[in-house]
C-alpha cells in the first residue's frame, strides 16, 4: 500500500508516539488522572430511550443521564459526555476515548474478558410482550409467531437462543423502528424492555400488548478499562452508597416505573 | 416522555447537516487533490510509480469505507496516535475518494484516442502542449458525469462516520427519531436535507457539461 521507507517511518512514528502513550496509561491511574484533569469523560448513547435520549428541547434525559449526573456530583468533577452507540462502547473504552461507560452496559462474560465493570447499579429486564388473548407462558408457546426485536441487543440474543423451530424473528435497526413496527400493528409480539411496551401501547390503543413472560434480567454496571483498581474500588463504593440511600432506586423508578430488581440490591449489600 | 417533532429537533438535524457538509467538503477537496496524484501515478512513465498507484487503488477500493474509518479512528489509537473523530473520518474519506477519483480520471484520460496524441505530435506540438491543448480538454469533458456521480455518493457515505462517534445527519436523524418516535416525518426530513446537499452538485455538473461541450 505504501512505499517501504514511508511505512518504516510510519511505524517508527507509531512506536515513538505509542511509548509515551503506554506510560501515560499506567501512571497515574485513571482515578488520579480524572481528578488531576478535573473532568471525567463518560460515554453514553442518547438514542436509547428511556435510558438515554433527548427531550423536547434536545437536552439529554433518561435514567443513564441522571445516573451519570449523580456520579459526577459525587466525584466532584465536571462531566464530559462522549457520544457512543451500543456497538462501539468497548472500542471507545479500550482506545482511551472515554474514562467510563454509563450506557446500559450489560455485564457479560464476553465483555469481562476485555474490560472491567463496577458492581451492577441497575438491571434491564428482557421480556416478551404479546396479545392478551393468547396464552403464552414461555418460549415453547412462541412457535409459529412473528416476534419483533431490535437487532444485536441482549433481547435479540436471548430470543434467538430461546425460540422453538418455526418462530419468525423480525429484526429492526433501533428501538424507535421496532416500536413503530409494533405500534402500527405489523407485528404483534415484541421482545424488549418493559419500559418500551408503554411506548407501544400509547400508540396502539385498539389492541394493546401485555408482558407475557420475562426471558431474563440483565444487570448492568459502569464499564471501565482493566487494571484500574483505584477507579473500580471508587465506583463499587459509589454504587453501594447510592443503592443503600435509595438514590439509584429513585432514578430507576422515575424512568422505568419499577424498583431495582433483587439481584442488584443483593450485589450492593454483599 | 417523548414529544412531538418541534423546532429544537429540526435545529438538531440542521446541526448534523452542517457536519455532513463539512465532511463532504473535506472528502471532495482532499480526495480531489490526492486523486489527481493517483491518476497521474497510474499513467506515469516509471513502472514503480504505476505499480504503487495501482496497488493503492486496489487496496483502498477493496476495503470497505467502514473499515478504513475503524482503522483511522480505533486502529491508530492502539499505536498511540489519537485522532479526533473529525480528522479520522476526514482522513478515511479522503483516502477512499482519492482511490475512486484517481481511477475515474485515469480512465477518462485514457479514453481519449491515441490518434489525438499522434495528431498533436504531427502538428509539431511539444508533449506538454499536447496534454494541455488536446488531451486534457477532451478528458475533462468525459470525466464530469462519473466524477459528479461519485461525489454525490461521497456526500451520502459520510453517514458512515457515525461509527466513530460523529453525529452527522444520519446519526442526528436516528437520535431525533428515538426522541420523537416519528420515523416517517423524521427520516423524510433527513432525506430532504441529503437531497438539498446533493442536488446542487448535479445542477453544477449539468452546467459544466453544457459549458464544456462545444456548441
Amino acid at each position: 500500500m505504501t512505499h517501504p521507507t514511508r511505512r518504516a517511518a510510519l511505524l517508527t512514528a507509531g512506536a515513538l508516539l505509542g511509548a509515551p502513550g503506554l506510560v501515560r496509561a499506567q501512571a497515574p491511574d485513571a482515578l488520579a488522572r480524572v481528578r488531576r484533569d478535573g473532568r471525567i469523560r463518560i460515554a453514553m448513547d442518547l438514542g436509547a430511550p428511556p435510558f438515554g435520549m433527548m427531550d423536547n428541547r434536545m437536552q439529554p434525559t433518561g435514567s443513564e443521564v441522571d445516573t451519570a449526573n449523580l456520579l459526577v456530583a459525587d466525584l466532584g468533577v465536571p462531566l464530559e459526555r462522549v457520544a457512543v452507540t451500543s456497538a462501539n462502547r468497548v472500542p471507545f473504552l479500550l482506545t482511551d476515548r472515554c474514562d467510563v461507560v454509563v450506557s446500559v452496559f450489560g455485564i457479560t462474560e464476553e465483555r469481562r474478558r476485555v474490560i472491567d465493570f463496577s458492581i451492577p447499579y441497575a438491571a434491564v429486564a428482557s421480556v416478551v410482550a404479546g396479545l392478551p388473548a393468547d396464552t403464552v407462558r414461555g418460549f415453547a408457546d412462541l412457535a409459529g409467531k412473528r416476534i419483533a426485536v431490535t437487532r444485536g441487543t441482549t433481547n435479540d440474543q436471548e430470543l434467538t437462543r430461546g425460540i422453538p423451530r418455526g418462530t419468525e424473528i423480525v429484526r429492526f435497526e433501533d428501538d424507535a423502528t421496532s416500536i413503530t413496527a409494533v405500534a402500527s400493528g405489523q407485528v404483534d409480539y415484541f421482545a424488549t424492555a418493559p419500559a418500551l411496551i408503554e411506548q407501544v401501547n400509547q400508540r396502539r390503543t385498539n389492541r394493546p400488548l401485555e408482558v407475557k413472560f420475562t426471558m431474563r434480567n440483565f444487570p448492568y454496571g459502569v464499564g471501565l478499562r482493566q487494571g484500574e483498581p483505584a477507579l473500580k474500588a471508587w465506583l463499587d463504593g459509589w454504587v453501594r452508597t447510592n443503592v443503600a440511600n435509595g438514590k439509584l432506586e429513585e432514578i430507576f423508578r422515575r424512568y422505568h416505573g419499577l424498583g431495582l430488581p433483587p439481584e442488584v440490591l443483593e450485589a450492593a449489600r454483599a | 416522555m417523548t414529544g412531538e417533532f418541534n423546532l429544537f429537533h429540526a435545529g438538531y438535524l440542521l446541526q448534523g447537516a452542517v457536519w455532513t457538509l463539512l465532511l463532504a467538503v473535506i472528502a471532495i477537496l482532499g480526495g480531489g487533490v490526492l486523486g489527481l496524484v493517483v491518476a497521474i501515478g497510474r499513467v506515469a512513465r516509471p513502472w514503480p510509480v504505476r505499480l504503487l498507484a495501482g496497488a493503492y487503488v486496489q487496496v483502498i477500493q477493496g476495503t470497505p469505507l467502514l473499515i478504513l474509518m475503524f482503522i483511522a479512528f480505533f486502529g491508530l489509537s492502539i499505536l498511540g496516535i489519537t485522532l479526533p473523530a473529525l480528522v479520522a473520518a476526514g482522513v478515511a474519506l479522503v483516502l477512499y475518494s482519492a482511490a475512486f477519483l484517481g481511477e475515474i480520471w485515469r480512465g477518462c484520460f485514457q479514453a481519449v484516442p491515441q490518434a489525438q496524441h499522434e495528431a498533436g505530435a504531427a502538428l509539431g506540438l511539444r508533449p506538454f502542449a499536447i496534454l494541455r491543448l488536446i488531451v486534457l480538454p477532451q478528458a475533462v469533458r468525459i470525466a464530469v458525469p462519473p466524477t459528479v456521480g461519485f461525489l454525490v455518493q461521497v456526500v451520502k457515505n459520510t453517514s458512515i462516520a457515525s461509527i466513530v462517534g460523529f453525529t452527522e445527519l444520519a446519526r442526528a436523524g436516528q437520535i431525533v427519531n428515538n426522541a420523537t418516535f416519528q420515523p416517517f416525518l423524521c427520516f423524510t426530513i433527513v432525506a430532504g436535507i441529503y437531497f438539498l446537499l446533493c442536488y446542487p452538485l448535479s445542477c453544477w455538473a449539468r452546467a459544466l457539461e453544457r459549458r464544456l461541450v462545444p456548441a
